[in-house]
């Protein structure tokens, strides 16, 4: 009876054991892509404010816009909401410990580049200023990255600004969502022995986009750059996030 | 009481011995080792320099501040400018470590105020140096960066044009451009900016104007009550404004057709009276860059190219002091000049 006693508690812990640690191994790697999937659509998300706001901020005959960080923050945490779900001044219990951790940081890093820019948002007589959902997103990925271990990038295949140029995975992945239809998906993958996480979320263009992408291509837009000749739906580019696992 | 004081008498001749002494020690370690350092290696310790620029744009000499992937940048003739300063500078201060330029945007009004309270080494805004009433006491201007410049008008209305060159014909060949200007721009409303040389042209040589003085000249194009007839500022600048920014502003021109500048004028450097050793390096350099074909090459680069500034900016441009400007640049107002 005792020796049976023994052995059931030595499977029970040896089954203890083998469960825990699949889920030791496999839970960070779930709580990194839902992670990566929740900053992809943050960074987005604080685009898509930053365009919802493009006459206000070009508006020359105004001084002060009221477009500060708090107005920003406010509206980006409620499309954040009608996207996802999630509040994020609340986040929610279930929510992976490292989304917890960053989706903070990237709403914090946003706000500065909304902070930093209102001298020239707030500058009357001026209409173009420049502060567009690209550069608002060059500026918070950046911060953002000087941050935490985590990298975000905007990438593209025929970048304006050198600093996005894609690296060989980046390029190989837009190459292939170029050929792809439009889609919301992200595309993930483990690479270095399984210790990187690589995510692409893609971004095709819009209406507004075309006034600066769309044709004539090859002519000068507002920014001084040669026209993309981009049609509506086509892919305009991805926000790349690595998360390297070895060191957490 | 007395006793006491007649102790202190030899204690107080004591001591001035002893500060007799102080001030020779002081010499000779100054000789060894100078205690007040000049201007350029306070300069080169520090590894930045302090510029003020003019908040109001001068286009293309400044730009206004945009936004690019860096964040926020100015650009411009004066800003390459800057950077040249800046790459003498590291130089000079044995090339280790780069001297980096800190840009103060200030208003055009406090830059002599922010030089004067020693926050800035220098400033570089277009400035003329050789208009009567330009330069305040206390301020030095370095040799021309820019000297083919000089004021220029533009204006909205063909009428004008014709009544300065009605003018002009009447002179039948003797040519006298104050005279035709006083009289072809008699009883017009002409806007001129507070402070600069167009301003000090205008209240000097045109009394029988409405004069309008405007904060900024984008305030003076705003401006619609009252109605303004003409606008002076840097020819080179409404050169560049006429055809970039405001189409429907044109330069206003002899009867040729070519450029009428009213009076010529230079831009220069500024740096405080006491800077000596800074205004032969200012000087030094901008010989250098004048016989190297390096500042023709800038002048052609931003005057005659055609470029995206905010291209440039996102390039080439330099990031400033964000605390230090005006909390909500305003381009300001107009109002009649008084006392005239």
């Amino acid at each position: 009876m005792k020796s049976r006693a023994v052995l059931f508690i030595s499977l029970s812990l040896v089954f203890f054991l083998a469960w825990s640690s699949i889920g030791w191994s496999q839970a960070p790697r779930e709580e990194a892509e839902t992670t990566a999937q929740h900053l992809a659509t943050l960074l987005n998300v604080g685009r898509l404010i930053v365009d919802r706001n493009q006459t206000l901020i070009n508006d020359p005959r105004k001084g002060d816009k009221g477009f500060t960080p708090e107005v920003f923050e406010h509206e980006v945490v409620d499309e954040f909401i009608r996207q996802t779900n999630i509040d994020l001044r609340h986040l929610p219990s279930n929510l992976p410990s490292l989304a917890k951790e960053l989706l903070p940081v990237l709403l914090q890093s946003s706000k500065e580049v909304v902070a930093d820019a209102q001298f020239v948002i707030n500058q009357r007589g001026i209409g173009y200023k420049n502060f567009i959902p690209a550069t608002f997103g060059s500026q918070a990925a950046r911060k953002f990255s000087n941050r935490s271990q985590v990298k975000i990038k905007q990438t593209t295949l025929n970048p304006r600004n050198l600093k996005n140029t894609p690296d060989a995975y980046e390029e190989h992945v837009l190459k292939r969502l170029a050929t792809q239809p439009a889609s919301d998906t992200s595309i993930t993958e483990w690479i270095d022995n399984e210790t990187t996480l690589r995510a692409l979320t893609p971004i095709y263009y819009s209406h507004d986009c075309l006034a600066c992408h769309g044709n004539p291509r090859g002519i000068l837009d507002i920014s001084g750059y040669p026209r993309e000749g981009a049609q509506e739906g086509d892919l305009a580019g991805a926000i790349s996030i690595q998360i390297p696992m070895k060191n957490r | 009481m007395s006793d006491r004081l007649l102790g202190i008498v030899p204690f107080l001749i004591a001591l001035g011995f002893f500060l007799q002494g102080c001030g020779l020690v002081f010499d000779a370690v100054e000789l060894v080792h100078p205690l007040v350092r000049d201007e350029l290696s306070a300069i080169c310790s520090r590894g930045q320099f302090r510029v003020g620029i003019s908040v109001e744009p001068f286009r293309p000499f400044v730009f206004p501040a945009v936004f690019t992937d860096e964040g926020v940048r100015v650009t411009g003739l004066d800003v390459e400018l800057i950077r040249e300063v800046a790459d003498a500078l590291t130089t000079y201060c044995g090339g280790q470590k780069p001297i980096v330029p800190t840009l103060h945007l200030t208003r055009f009004r406090d830059l002599f105020i922010e030089m004067n309270e020693g926050h800035l080494d220098l400033f570089v805004s277009s400035i003329g140096g050789n208009v009567p009433g330009a330069r305040p006491a206390g301020l030095w201007y370095s040799i021309p960066y820019f000297h083919n410049g000089g004021i220029g008008a533009m204006i909205q209305k063909p009428e004008v044009a014709e009544r300065v060159r009605a003018q002009f014909q009447n002179q039948a060949g003797k040519f006298d451009t104050l005279a035709a200007i006083q009289a072809g721009l008699s009883g017009l409303t002409v806007a001129a900016q507070k402070g600069r040389t167009s301003h000090l042209y205008a209240e000097a040589n045109l009394k029988n104007i409405r004069l309008l003085i405007c904060d900024s000249l984008p305030a003076a194009v705003e401006t619609k009550d009252p109605r303004i007839d003409v606008i002076l500022s840097k020819h080179s600048i409404l050169d560049y404004v006429t055809k970039h920014v405001w189409p429907d502003w044109h330069l206003l021109t002899r009867n040729d057709g070519t450029p009428l500048i009213l009076t010529q004028e230079y831009f220069s450097i500024v740096t405080v009276e006491e800077n000596r050793r800074l205004q032969w390096f200012l000087n030094n350099l901008l010989y250098r860059l004048e016989e190297s074909g390096r500042l023709e090459h800038m002048r052609r680069r931003w005057l005659e190219e055609d470029y995206a500034p905010t291209r440039r900016a996102a390039t080439e441009g330099l990031p400033f002091e964000i605390s230090k400007v005006p909390e909500h640049y305003d381009q300001g107002q107009c109002r009649f000049a008084t006392g005239r």
